[in-house]
């Protein structure tokens, strides 16, 4: 393989891992916080799409303050569901996985009535090449993996938040018994992986297409991810992401789609039967 | 008395004002079955604007006069939702309600295929395009196909870029893996290899792709030349021109099919800069003045390349109607099939189709080759079909 072909290769692959991170840690925060699985999480990151095509488009707001603006508005409306939907169903997987299924496709097709179905362009923030060392890098991926690692780093580095945020995880009544408030922060969790969700969404249109269904492609992104790294597991979601972006930018490059997809699958029911608490995850009980 | 000549005075006077708001004559239904509603809008919407703009056009010089009458158009149009069920439910909607004998559109295989199971057997006429195999057979002696299909007018766009590019030698096509692509692919391949071009990369991808990098990757390392994009949607063709363009191939894109021109640049922007496709209209043509000025003092924004076909459909069933002198079904057929020479916006008719489909029901029609331009469209060749 010649460094021609493997370095715009590997650039793909740290594109679409870095997307794919942000929205899988959305996903993997709540199952492992809340013990929701959110089927919705998908059309959370196509409304941030949708918010940053509003926010560039009708109001005109520079780049810069256009999308963080538009993953906090996605994170912001998203409590309403989380006070409607999911408030009574934490640590009810079965339930909530159904509640969450019936709100995808009313978020969908919300926006199909909304928005129409057609597939659209946000308006390019950055659209120049850049050159290095003999190769050509987009300036808006390269601009979407600096968010992305922002982002994440941000993220780890939380501060008396993530430590409650863990302590709930862990043991519920215990975290109530040292005064915190798992109501609240049960809703910033939901925040903050709808957030996030919008945020990689946002990214992901940006480089790809706006459409109402386009959240189906992250969702099932997430969910590979997040049983490859560990459902729960922060850094098992960064880990997953990292090999998923990977892996598919190669096979898809030399034995195309299908086989990629083939691959992913493949691995979830070998980690399933081999190691179903995945790489990074902790067993169950 | 004098009470009573002025009743009748008033009477008849307000009888012209009624005649000459309706047309004076019969009112002459035409269908019309296009996509209004869901993907493929766009296209219905365009058939409307161009129909509408011919109707208006025949009304406001006096009709149809044919057979000692007079006749007012009135156009009937139905969504097909682009399905062949949706087709097949507008036309039986238009012919056994409705009761029409004609019938312009649909456009795409799936609602005209719908739509002639019930309109053949109703012996109506239909003035449609789609490039399915099915629609014009020997059997269809009441379809008519108004557009060219890409085993017409591949070849002369090959033949095109041969003159053009005499350089360039080798060609990769990227295409949809479904029916689109497995039907036109080869169609491609033929017509390049024809013109002396190697079409080097030949690949499908699964529909709803959206990362085309590894693909175009891969292909770039086979020194293509001109990337061919075939019969893929606006959407995905858009996409595709912007990330090799930003992968950094320089070589010629071209799309012989579509056109989606305005939503390549919407997907593309800046990077759609140079991008060459196949085009049905040339706006600044002195032949098309005249419905530039009917289009534009009814519709706002671009005009659409299809809905001047759907225009010439119209006008032709004009031209058929008077040829005919009638507007019986049967005469009318047959003085469509008799058309040849007689004027169009495209310029003389000229059926074509007896060798490649068993009958003589294709409209043959000049196109263009149109680039984008300082982000604009501008039409850069005219191109005989079948040259």
């Amino acid at each position: 393989m010649s460094v021609n072909l493997l370095v715009p290769i590997l650039f793909t692959g740290v594109s679409l891992s870095a997307i794919y991170i942000l929205v899988a840690l959305g996903f993997t925060l709540v199952f492992g916080i809340m013990r929701v699985v959110n089927f919705a999480h998908g059309e959370f990151a196509m409304m941030g799409g949708f918010a940053l095509l509003f926010l560039l488009d009708r109001l005109a707001l520079p780049y810069w303050v256009a999308l963080p603006l538009a993953a906090v508005l996605v994170g912001t409306v998203s409590l309403l569901p989380e006070r409607l939907v999911f408030r009574r169903l934490y640590a009810q997987e079965l339930p909530s996985m159904i509640a969450a299924l019936g709100l995808s496709v009313a978020l969908a097709e919300g926006a199909v009535i909304l928005f129409e179905v057609h597939e659209r362009a946000l308006p390019s923030a950055f659209s120049g090449l850049i050159h290095i060392g003999g190769f050509t890098f987009p300036e808006d991926r390269l601009v979407v993996v600096a968010i992305a690692l922002a982002a994440l780093g941000g993220f780890w580095l939380f501060t008396r938040i993530g430590l409650a945020l863990r302590t709930v995880a862990q043991d519920r009544e215990i975290a109530e018994a040292q005064g915190i408030d798992t109501r609240a922060t049960y809703r910033i969790t939901f925040f903050l992986a709808t957030m996030l969700a919008a945020l990689g969404g946002a990214l992901f249109a940006q480089i790809y297409a706006l459409s109402p269904y386009m959240g189906s492609v992250p969702l099932m992104k997430a969910f590979i991810i997040v049983i490859i790294g560990g459902l729960g597991s922060v850094p098992g979601a960064a880990l997953g992401g990292v090999l998923l972006g990977m892996s598919e930018s190669f096979l898809n490059t030399f034995y195309g789609a299908s086989v990629a997809q083939f691959a992913s699958f493949g691995a979830i029911i070998l980690l399933l039967v081999l190691r179903p608490w995945g790489l990074l995850g902790r067993p169950e009980g | 008395m004098k009470r009573s000549i002025l009743t009748m005075g008033v009477s008849a006077a307000l009888a012209v004002l009624v005649g000459a708001a309706s047309g004076w004559g019969e009112e002459l239904k035409v269908g019309a079955i296009g996509t209004l509603s869901g993907g493929g809008t766009e296209w219905g919407l365009a058939l409307q604007r161009g129909m509408t703009v011919a109707v208006e056009e025949i009304n406001g010089a006096g009709g149809v006069k044919v057979g000692g009458k007079t006749y007012t158009l009135k156009m009937i149009m139905y969504d097909d939702q682009y399905t062949a069920q949706g087709g097949t439910t507008a036309a039986t909607r238009l012919v056994n309600v409705d009761a029409v004998k004609y019938i312009i559109g649909p456009v795409g295989s799936p609602p005209v295929l719908g739509t002639i199971a019930v309109t053949n057997p109703a012996k109506v006429v239909v003035l449609a395009n789609g490039y399915s195999p099915k629609i014009l057979t020997p059997d269809s002696k009441y379809n008519f196909r108004i557009q060219i299909p890409t085993d017409l007018f591949a070849p002369s766009v090959a033949s095109w870029l041969r003159t053009t590019y005499p350089q360039s030698k080798r060609v990769g096509i990227i295409s949809p893996n479904d029916a689109v692509g497995q039907t036109l692919a080869p169609l491609h391949v033929k017509a390049y290899n024809a013109s002396q071009f190697d079409v080097v990369f030949d690949e499908k991808y699964d529909r709803g792709l959206k990362d085309f990098g590894p693909l175009i990757t891969r292909m770039m390392a086979r020194g293509v030349e001109i990337f061919e994009l075939d019969g893929n949607a606006p959407g995905e063709a858009g996409l595709m021109v912007k990330q090799a363009r930003q992968l950094g191939y320089k070589g010629v894109i071209i799309q012989t099919g579509g056109p989606g021109m305005e939503e390549i640049i919407r997907v593309a922007g800046p990077f759609a800069e140079g991008f060459l496709s196949y085009d049905l209209f040339d706006p600044t043509d002195a032949s098309v003045q005249g419905y530039v000025k009917g289009y534009r003092a009814k519709y706002e924004g671009p005009i659409p390349g299809i809905s001047v076909m759907y225009y010439n459909a119209t006008r032709v069933l004009h031209e058929a109607f008077k040829k005919a002198d009638s507007v019986d079904v049967e005469k009318v057929r047959e003085a469509l099939e008799k058309l040849d020479g007689a004027p169009t916006i495209f310029g003389p008719i000229r059926w074509t189709g007896q060798e490649q489909y068993g009958i003589r029901h294709q409209l043959l029609h000049d196109f263009f080759i149109s680039e984008i331009k300082d982000g604009k469209v501008r039409v850069k060749a005219r191109v005989g079909a079948g040259k």
